[in-house]
């Protein structure tokens, strides 16, 4: 048993809650097992935490129904902006005056403040709903960002446009990892603000909005703001319903 | 009703009583069926038997031979005990008859 290969079995351990961690590795020294048995007891014991994980419904709906299309989608949204910045600060880039009239500084700053709501909304959702397949989550999201960087065939713009949804999806995923869920008077805050700037974006003309295209893009980016406001409404039950049972039991 | 894994970690955590923690109910399992017991098996199983209400678990103090570590106890609950029962008697219900069970009743011969 060297010290090496039992760091191995820790670093394997270290996916599994604290107290698992604490036990198995107890048991492991206390029957001297070696530290090769030790790393497969330890990696089939993390091979069934993780597909007990798979059968609730909360890691598929992170993993297919927020990280893979939003992923695809936030990066369209990425590359509008940074076009639109591009149209707006070199005039020599601008091809069609309908465009310089559409795209003015506020409409861009509402593109961007709708960029940055839908990658944090998303990267929350992501962290909160299902915080222990995250690395599955991770790898869902690299795979598409890898995919368009590689056929990214824009001359004026760098590649790393793609990924400026990034930035703001991390600080959502590390704030859904602390707090499970938001209040509800900012989940709804969240929700009104995003279905806003979708509607003011549509009347400026930058963005049809009523097009089956853009309904469904907007939809797609948004629905996990709204799904945000119901697990508010539902956690604002749960939690009234346990002080009605607690203050019921003290009278 | 419980699976024959269930039952058989209930039984060998209610054998051992006070003493019932992770690498006791392995052996006792692993000594009384001839097979090995995994530590994945284990925990998870315990994990789902917690849930359903048939045991408790809290975590023991830390010892020397376990390297400072602390043991995950277990007890089972009366639930366990009546669910454990009941799987039991269906067990021992059905052999009744059965031509490995060396006690057999006649009719059934």
């Amino acid at each position: 048993m060297t010290n090496a290969a039992w760091s191995v079995v820790e670093v394997a351990a270290r996916s599994l809650h604290p107290d698992e961690r604490e036990a198995v590795m107890g048991d492991l020294k206390e029957r001297d097992e070696s530290a090769w048995q030790g790393l497969l007891d330890v990696l089939g014991l993390v091979l069934r935490r993780q597909v007990m994980l798979w059968k609730s419904w909360q890691p598929w709906l992170t993993a297919f129904g927020v990280t893979v299309p939003c992923s695809f989608l936030l990066m369209g949204a990425s590359l509008s902006v940074c076009q639109a910045w591009l149209w707006l600060i070199d005039a020599r880039t601008l091809r069609s005056a309908d465009m310089a009239a559409a795209w003015s500084l506020p409409m861009l700053a509402c593109h961007a403040a709708l960029l940055l709501g839908w990658s944090w909304t998303a990267g929350f959702v992501v962290g909160s709903t299902s915080p222990r397949t995250l690395w599955v989550s991770a790898v869902l999201c690299c795979s598409p960002c890898m995919f368009c960087l590689a056929r990214f065939q824009v001359p004026s713009l760098s590649r790393l446009c793609l990924l400026l949804f990034l930035l703001p999806a991390i600080w959502g995923v590390r704030h859904g990892l602390r707090i499970s869920s938001l209040r509800l008077s900012w989940a709804i805050a969240l929700a009104s603000a995003t279905t806003l700037m979708i509607a003011l974006i549509g009347s400026s003309g930058t963005q049809r909005w009523w097009t089956p295209a853009a309904w469904v893009l907007n939809a797609t980016l948004t629905w996990p703001a709204w799904y945000l406001v119901l697990a508010s409404i539902k956690l604002r039950k749960k939690t009234c319903g346990v002080s009605t049972e607690a203050g019921g039991s003290i009278t | 009703m419980m699976g024959e894994f269930e039952y058989l970690l209930i039984t060998a955590a209610a054998n051992l009583a006070e003493n019932a923690y992770g690498v006791a109910i392995r052996e006792q399992i692993e000594a009384t069926t001839g097979h090995k017991c995994s530590i994945g098996a284990l925990y998870t199983t315990i994990e789902r038997l917690e849930k359903k209400g048939l045991l408790t678990t809290w975590m023991g103090d830390a010892t020397p031979q376990r390297g400072g570590r602390a043991k995950r106890m277990v007890r089972v609950t009366a639930k366990g005990v009546r669910e454990a029962k009941g799987f039991y008697d269906a067990v021992t219900g059905v052999s009744r008859g059965a031509s490995w069970v060396a006690n057999r009743t006649r009719g059934a011969s």
